[in-house]
């Protein structure tokens, strides 16, 4: 008699109970990911509020120098300062920090069009193709995941040589060794093997063959995946500090991230506030980039697998 | 709402994490990187610039034999037909405005026809050591590099670095007795490892000292009249001026390992031994000195600064938020501008390193040298004549004035001195600029760390342990010690030359 008459309140609890749970469930999960959120902020605000104070205010190790906490006022001068101390090009006459600029949008421009271009093609080609041996090629490309960047830096360094591609202190050796990328193939694949195979046929009976139907409606159905590759890869190529160190000799060859890094390095101490400035203006770009690519963004890792 | 708001917050945290701007490569030590070598050095001679020295030092031998015709004689340079060589430095600010200027001046002037490229490798000096070694591994090294000793060594395994004393001695292109007696032997002396006998694998073009940052006004504060002499006085001094309540502590600690090979010095032991046949800093100097940075550190006195927060000693220092920094001698402008623009700007200087026993004193000197990589003869002549040149009195004087180096000529130390003492950011630091000429007095009794192959690694591992025992108090101090001296000695071994 007991279990006739517990059951039904014993399911009713069961149905009740996991939604409760949930959304207690939710609100933690929310209330870390906040709790990450800030603190992934917080060096950010702390690098913008350095990049304006003062260097006594920085040496005073006051957070907040300015009204109401304190008397000083924002230093902007600082990013000139920076600027001026990175120097000159002496061929061109352009501060060296804006020759570094100049090098890091050619090159990251340079390794996103290709980067995207091989990844859209060889991931059709893995999703949609029948080819021998597609399988074993495909855990080959995946298999570069698995080797080390320091295993590989020096013989690509050494690749580029003067007794080898003699291409050291030039634009492609910069960029070489991005041009395709592993990781992107694989995004764009996991992307494309979602789309059903009856869009293929119907196409094809339409009379599209692969490139029609990849470039009409693969592409621009994957359009949040292929935004988020680019992204990546912007950011990636924009902050790659030792290749580009690796493989150039002077400094107007340089990218902003070697720029940055030579400009922490000194000996003896630092002026952090103008570290700071320039370091600003080096992320300036990225974070700019994201607000405008934030929704692609946030699209293309929930479709693609990459959310777990 | 929260719906809308917290996936944007989520992504937000992903995107910082990945566009996070590029963190200097490697940790590197902080003010300097990994020190040079030899022994303890025998005191040499010094040139009391200001006062007289702790000791009396007496005058080491001549790193190379007077002047004799070597096969570097036969050797023709002619600007008819130019010779060309590439040198890559990682210098900042006025040291690397100072270099290039100095090598325009000599493209145009010197008589040999010899052209020098600059560059300047940005980054660490690891940076610039993977550098180097991958453009060894591709056949085009550099000419002339900054290179410590135990990396100069490590080029010299495969015999990429050369030896210079056959220049030295060239008649032709060589130093004259004087001139040799001119550097401070010292400084000559620690460019030479024991494992390639009678070779010179570097130039000494810089160095700089461990040394003890004091505030003097709080040091005042605390009943001392000077600073501390001993170690004992200096961990009771770091101890009373500790109040962990209001975040002030005795000592910065940065955990480069300079810093404890000083204070290994310091104890009376050493890094390497004579000989260069083991690691030895696990005697009971270095027991000694890792019992007292523990203590420092459970009893509140001293305060880590992490690797990340580059140069942060010297903003709690000018905040006056610690007593002493252990730190480079390279460091002074930098504190002096530093405390004129904090707060309340203070009395201060740097002094030798407190001692165990004050009488035989031992101070960390290192820094950089330049090496010369394996070229045609003409270009490894050419970069001789480079090095020759820079280290003239007048401009390696001019050169110490704009690195913040010691000069390392003797004649050339009184007009450095004379520059520091002159210059308008020391005038309300007339205490920090005298330091700066007794820093000349501490090259007698100078003592490099390891200039042999694979310190490095060596350096890493001894900064696990400083880490472990010292900072978080964990475990037996003179076990760790062993255990790190024999993984450092399988090291040293990887990286002996054939036969040694």
């Amino acid at each position: 008699m007991a279990k006739t008459t517990g059951l039904p309140l014993a399911e009713a609890r069961r149905r009740s109970a996991p939604r409760g749970a949930l959304n207690q469930v939710n609100a933690l999960i929310y209330l870390v990911l906040i709790v990450v959120g800030i603190i992934s902020v917080i060096p950010f605000i702390w690098m913008l509020l350095t990049s304006i104070k003062d260097y006594g205010d920085v040496m005073s190790l006051r957070f907040w120098p300015w009204p109401p906490l304190g008397n000083s006022t924002p230093r902007f001068d600082n990013f000139a300062e920076a600027i001026r101390l990175i120097g000159v090009d002496r061929d061109t006459g352009l501060p060296m920090f804006f020759r570094h600029v100049l090098n890091t949008l050619l090159v990251t421009g340079i390794v996103v069009a290709s980067s995207v271009a091989t990844s859209v093609l060889a991931a059709y080609a893995f999703a949609q193709l029948q080819f021998p041996a597609k399988d074993v090629l495909f855990i080959l490309v995946l298999a570069t995941f698995m080797i080390p960047e320091e295993l590989v830096l020096v013989p690509r360094a050494v690749m580029m040589n003067k007794n080898y591609l003699n291409w050291y202190n030039t634009i492609p050796a910069m960029v070489a060794p991005f041009l395709a990328d592993a990781f992107g193939i694989f995004l764009i694949r996991q992307f494309f093997l979602q789309v059903p195979r009856e869009l293929y046929d119907a196409a094809r009976i339409d009379g599209a063959g692969h490139l029609r139907y990849l470039a009409m409606i693969m592409v621009p159905l994957a359009k949040p995946a292929i935004v988020t590759l680019a992204l990546l890869e912007f950011i990636w190529t924009w902050n790659e500090f030792r290749w580009i160190q690796l493989v150039t000799a002077s400094s107007n060859m340089r990218t902003v991230s070697v720029g940055l890094v030579g400009f922490l390095q000194t000996d003896g101490g630092s002026q952090t506030q103008l570290a700071m400035a320039v370091a600003v203006m080096v992320v300036l770009p990225i974070i700019i980039l994201y607000l405008f690519t934030q929704r692609y963004f946030t699209e293309g890792i929930t479709t693609t697998g990459l959310k777990g | 709402m929260i719906r809308k708001v917290l996936p944007v917050v989520a992504t937000l945290a992903v995107f910082a994490a990945a566009c996070a701007t590029p963190a200097p490569q490697q940790a590197p030590a902080p003010t300097e990187a990994p020190a040079p070598t030899t022994a303890p050095a025998q005191p040499t001679e010094a040139p009391a610039p200001t006062e007289a020295a702790p000791a009396q030092p007496t005058e080491a031998p001549a790193p190379t034999e007077a002047p004799a015709a070597t096969g570097v004689d036969a050797i023709t340079l002619s600007k008819d037909k130019p010779t060309e060589i590439l040198f890559w430095h990682r210098y900042s600010g006025d040291a690397q405005k100072f270099v290039e200027s100095f090598v325009e001046k000599f493209n145009a002037e010197n008589e040999f026809g010899i052209k020098v490229t600059v560059e300047k490798i940005d980054g660490s000096y690891a940076d610039l050591y993977s550098k180097i070694n991958a453009a060894i591994e591709g056949g085009t090294p550099p000419n002339i590099a900054q290179a410590y000793q135990n990396q100069a060594s490590f080029y010299r395994l495969d015999g990429n670095v050369i030896d210079l004393s056959p220049y030295i001695r060239s008649a032709k292109y060589g130093l004259t007795q004087a001139e040799i007696d001119d550097y401070f032997p010292f400084f000559l002396e620690s460019d030479k490892n024991p494992q390639f006998p009678g070779e010179v694998l570097g130039w000494p073009t810089s160095r700089s000292a461990a040394v003890l940052y004091v505030n003097l006004d709080w040091l005042k504060e605390l009943g001392a009249n000077e600073p501390p002499k001993t170690l004992r006085e200096f961990e009771e001094l770091a101890c009373k001026a500790s109040d962990p309540a209001n975040e002030r502590y005795g000592l910065a600690w940065q955990n480069d390992i300079s810093n404890f090979a000083a204070l290994v010095f310091a104890n009376g032991g050493r890094v390497l031994s004579e000989d260069a046949q083991s690691y030895v800093f696990n005697s009971e100097a270095g027991v000694e000195s890792l019992a007292l940075l523990r203590r420092l550190f459970e009893n509140k006195c001293a305060v880590e600064i992490p690797s990340a927060e580059r140069f942060g000693e010297q903003n709690r220092f000018a905040a006056q938020k610690v007593l002493f920094v252990m730190a480079s001698s390279t460091g002074l402008p930098f504190y002096a501008d530093a405390v004129a623009k904090s707060e309340k700007p203070f009395r201060w200087t740097y002094v030798m390193f407190p001692q165990k026993d004050p009488n035989k004193p031992v101070v960390d000197i290192y820094g950089a040298s330049w090496s010369v990589f394996k070229g045609t003869p003409e270009q490894q002549l050419a970069s001789w004549l480079f090095l020759k040149a820079f280290t003239e009195p007048e401009n390696i004087a001019q050169w110490a004035v704009a690195s913040g180096y010691m000069a390392v000529r003797k004649s050339a130390a009184p007009t450095a001195i004379e520059a520091v003492k002159n210059n308008p950011r020391y005038a309300n630091f007339p205490e920090a600029a005298e330091a700066y000429a007794r820093l000349y007095e501490m090259v007698a009794f100078g003592a490099v760390e390891a200039p042999v192959a694979g310190y490095d690694p060596v350096r890493k591992l001894m900064s696990e342990v400083v880490s472990k025992v010292a900072i978080k108090g964990e475990g037996d101090i003179k076990a760790a010690l062993d255990e790190a001296v024999a993984q450092a000695n399988e090291v040293l071994k990887e990286n002996a030359p054939k036969g040694y």
